[in-house]
């Protein structure tokens, strides 16, 4: 669906990607996910034309986009501010695309009614200005005159990063469930991992310019490709040398102890019944963090602290000072 | 700080005694000063209206119907103001979109250029433009050597005056547009074009609506500057265009009664227009501005005019505005430096350059005198007027919602809503004889009387921007200080006062900058052994036309006063930090 070959985008001296390759399939829901700064952003401005890449190419459908103005791409697109006008009232804005293209009034009337009961917008809020609806509602608004002119990829950039933590939650549930009535191509800049691993089919990981890994949200977590996503994405562990080299003797492998070794605070297993091919370690717990959900313990292991997290099930509730025993599996290690 | 209401009464018997003396004396002077040098004279103006001859009668209004001068007049101004507000309104949006949201090739050195006006406006503008458009002017010079046959008094009249006028009268664009502009939210722009839509329905559908309450507002502001239009058409309005507020001083300046009346009669029409514009102008910002939507606003990114011509066409239009904006600016610098006889000729030869007219200004008593006056009165005036103000506003302060303060507040706000002109002329016809209220002194003819004047005009501004910075404090900040056992003047001096003392020199520096060019209070308060610049400029400038000295002078002044307002607006904007006086 659409392809960016090659792309190499510069400001002035400063090179802002160099060399992105991407591929999102039809109906996908894509995000660019990464730190502020990395090209993400940039890369999605690339794709509605606000930017034009000093190399590569943008196709859309096997169309070549890449010198195409913005106004002629029908790419619909969703601000970090939503830039909703605010001039206008929730009608107008909606409107507004259509009224560009000098749609006849009633097929206006008609499709703005339609897409406010698909994003759930009261007439009566139609008629209100933007400043006087909610932060959710004005989102909505921005989605609703985003896909009014049934364009075939909408780009939403950061567009929950204003709101409130609950807010924010919960409509990222709203924006999913929308993506998936309406089966549009979705392409989603982010800097917040959960909300990329939560709503995306596929993830770049971008990191100064450059992407660092493209897969689904389970390969990105799970299988880091570089020491930068694993680090990114969620909260981790890194070994000491002397913790490789123990795993080593009592799993027979022969993981490098001088690499840089990670494992994810979940995998770490504590006061389990022994498992084949499992390592088997001694530590003392030193402290506790309590989510109700989880519980966080700080554990020191041979003078290096290790964080994991252990299900609230009720099989054990550790203190300060406890000792315990930690099986680490070297199958879960992230190595580079 | 919680508003508490405490009665009068027990405040004032909770005061010590000292607190208790300063109270009653800043009260006696607060009251003293509103009735006698606002309120009375106001009064006595309406008196000359109505009560000619000592009896209730409309018989001015009918003198005034009369008067084919006074109704020439009126019907000039009300022919002026709108046009003003069409020309105004058409150069001052287009320098906003040259400099803020059109990709204009050098758009930096244009920006500078149409600024000008903030540093050189007034009676020293138009004599700047008197200098090369009136008969024997330098463009006129220019264009008659090209067409020998042209009418070298083709600069004089109504068109004079608006040209003049569309181009002096940009300043309010310039800061309150140009703000607007600045603070539309660029995603929307973009999002604009996302959906398709072009250049020119950009503008006029996105950006301009959320212009358009900031241009209501300077359009206004621009209606009753065309009103109250005072040196451009005394200066190039020549005998058959003359408006409301030069008419008001010539009658004021005749010795008869019926005169004077009729002075104080147009001068209440005045009064009467302008209530009516300010009216109408408050309840457009009490509608409000449009909110954008947006937490963080992105900045504009110029726009390149897509369609070759019309790019080539507006960067013409651009540059042209600049030529007209700055060849005054640069002439009137240049010319400071030539001899009398190349002025004469309104010849540039650099070999006569010199310094010869600046040490002429700093060496000639007459010559330096209206300087040192003007510089005298406006500092007097922004300290005292600063200082009125900071009292007046604490107090308004600590006792809001308070009758004695909201009667404070609005007597102080009073001269906004009227011309500078009616009152000016009602301390003339108020002073001109011992009144009780001033001890029994007739002002007119001392120095005090423009003093009062030039006070009373800046109240309303003064007042206003202070009493912003009063109600933007951080109440913690007073609350922390009385916690820790300060007392409430202790608070204020060494707590309160610190924080807003830049925000209060920089509005006497305003004021300051004001006041210096001033000519229309000047013009009829003024002491006659000391004119104020404004009218010393004035006089010179009626002279231009004659073989004079004093023509190298307006040179000098101009470029001095030029010197002053750069560097107190550099001082006040300049540095970015006084972002609360932007508008």
């Amino acid at each position: 669906m659409i392809r960016l070959d090659g792309i190499e985008v510069r400001f002035g001296d400063f090179t802002a990607l160099k060399d992105i390759n991407i591929h999102v399939k039809e109906g996908e829901f894509y995000t660019f996910l990464g730190p502020s700064g990395c090209g993400k952003t940039t890369t999605l401005r690339t794709i509605t034309g606000f930017i034009e890449p000093v190399k590569g190419t943008v196709t859309v459908k096997g169309k070549d986009l890449t010198h195409v103005p913005v106004e002629k791409r029908n790419i619909g697109m969703v601000f970090q501010n939503y830039a909703l006008f605010p001039s206008m009232s929730v009608y107008e804005n909606i409107a507004f695309g259509m009224r560009v293209k000098k749609v006849n009034k009633t097929d206006i009337d008609r499709r703005v009614k339609e897409m406010a009961a698909k994003v759930d917008l009261t007439d009566q809020q139609l008629g209100r200005k933007v400043a006087e609806l909610s932060g959710g509602q004005q989102q909505r608004v921005a989605i609703a005159r985003a896909l009014v002119n049934n364009p075939e990829i909408i780009c939403l950039d950061e567009p929950l990063s204003n709101l409130d933590a609950k807010l924010r939650v919960q409509l990222r549930g709203e924006l999913k469930e929308m993506q998936r009535k309406f089966g549009i191509t979705t392409v989603y800049v982010t800097h917040d991992q959960e909300e990329a691993l939560t709503l995306s089919d596929c993830i770049a990981v971008f990191n100064k310019g450059f992407i660092e890994q493209i897969g689904t949200p389970n390969e990105i977590y799970s299988a880091s490709k570089t020491e930068f996503v694993c680090n990114f994405i969620g909260d981790i562990n890194k070994l000491s040398p002397v913790t490789v080299a123990k795993i080593n003797s009592q799993t027979g492998r022969s993981l490098n102890p001088e690499a840089a070794t990670y494992i994810r605070l979940e995998r770490i297993h504590v006061n389990e019944p022994h498992v084949q091919g499992r390592a088997v370690l001694p530590a003392k717990v030193i402290g506790a963090e309590y989510f109700g959900l989880y519980i966080k313990y700080l554990l020191d292991l041979e003078g290096q602290t290790l964080k994991c997290i252990d299900k609230n099930d009720g099989r054990q509730y550790l203190k300060s000072g406890d000792q315990v025993e930690v099986a680490i599996d070297p199958a879960d290690l992230m190595v580079y | 700080m919680q508003a508490i209401k405490v009665p009068l009464k027990t405040r004032l018997a909770r005061m010590t005694p000292g607190q208790m003396i300063m109270f009653g004396i800043l009260a006696a002077i607060f009251i003293w000063f509103i009735m006698a040098c606002m309120i009375l004279p106001i009064l006595n103006l309406l008196k000359t209206v109505f009560f000619e001859g000592g009896k209730l009668s409309v018989d001015a209004f009918q003198k005034l119907l009369k008067s084919s001068r006074a109704m020439k007049a009126l019907r000039n101004s009300f022919i002026l103001a709108p046009t003003l507000s069409i020309t105004v309104g058409f150069v001052g949006i287009s320098l906003v979109l040259i400099t803020e949201y059109f990709d204009i090739k050098g758009s930096k050195i244009l920006r500078l250029g149409y600024l000008t006006t903030l540093i050189y406006g007034g009676v020293t503008l138009v004599s700047g433009y008197k200098f090369i458009y009136s008969n024997t002017g330098v463009l006129t010079n220019l264009m008659a050597s090209i067409f020998p046959n042209m009418n070298r008094n083709w600069f004089t009249g109504y068109w004079a005056v608006l040209f003049v006028m569309t181009f002096s009268c940009t300043s309010n664009h310039m800061i309150f547009l140009r703000n607007a502009m600045r603070s539309v939210d660029f995603q929307t722009v973009e999002a604009a074009r996302n959906m398709g839509a072009s250049q020119w329905y950009i503008l006029r559908r996105v950006v301009l609506p959320v212009l358009l309450p900031s241009l209501f507002a300077v359009t206004i502001l621009t209606f009753i500057t065309g009103l109250c239009a005072m040196s451009a058409p005394l200066l190039v309005g020549g005998k058959d265009f003359q408006t409301i507020n030069p008419m008001i001083k010539q009658f004021a300046d005749m010795t008869t009664t019926s005169a004077k009346s009729l002075s104080a009669t147009l001068s209440l029409v005045l009064g009467l227009a302008t209530m009516i514009l300010l009216a109408i102008l408050t309840a457009i910002e009490r509608r409000g501005h449009y909110m954008s939507v947006s937490k963080v606003k992105t900045k504009i990114v110029k726009q390149k005019i897509t369609n070759p011509v019309v790019n080539v066409l507006v960067h013409i239009y651009a540059y042209v505005l600049f030529v007209i904006y700055v060849i005054p600016v640069v002439l009137i610098v240049l010319f400071s430096f030539s001899d009398s006889a190349h002025i004469q000729m309104r010849q540039l030869d650099f070999s006569t350059f010199s310094l010869q007219n600046y040490v002429q200004l700093l060496s000639q008593n007459t010559a330096y005198r209206p300087f040192v006056v003007s510089i005298v009165y406006s500092a007097l005036a922004a300290i005292i007027v600063g200082a009125l103000v900071i009292v007046a506003c604490r107090y308004i302060q600590k006792r809001r919602n308070s009758v004695s303060a909201t009667a404070l507040e609005y007597s102080l706000m009073l001269p906004w809503l009227l011309p500078s002109t009616m009152i000016a002329l009602s301390l003339m016809l108020a002073f001109n004889q011992p009144r009780w209220y001033m001890f029994n002194q007739p002002l007119i003819a001392t120095l005090q009387l423009l003093l009062i004047g030039y006070i009373i005009v800046k109240l309303p501004f003064t007042m206003r921007m202070t009493k912003a910075a009063f109600f933007g404090l951080d109440d913690a900040l007073e609350d922390a200080s009385r916690n820790l056992g300060a007392s409430g003047l202790y608070t204020f001096r060494r707590v309160i006062f610190p924080v807003l003392l830049p925000t209060v020199l920089a509005i006497a520096a305003l004021n300051f900058n004001g006041l210096l060019t001033d000519y229309d209070i000047s013009a009829f308060l003024h002491h006659p052994a000391n004119p104020t610049l404004g009218v010393k400029i004035k006089s010179l400038t009626e002279e231009m036309g004659n073989s004079s000295d004093g023509v190298a002078l307006t040179f000098v002044y101009a470029v001095l006063m030029m010197i002053i307002s750069a560097v107190v607006l550099y001082l006040v904007y300049g540095r970015g930090s006084r972002d609360d006086l932007k508008g």
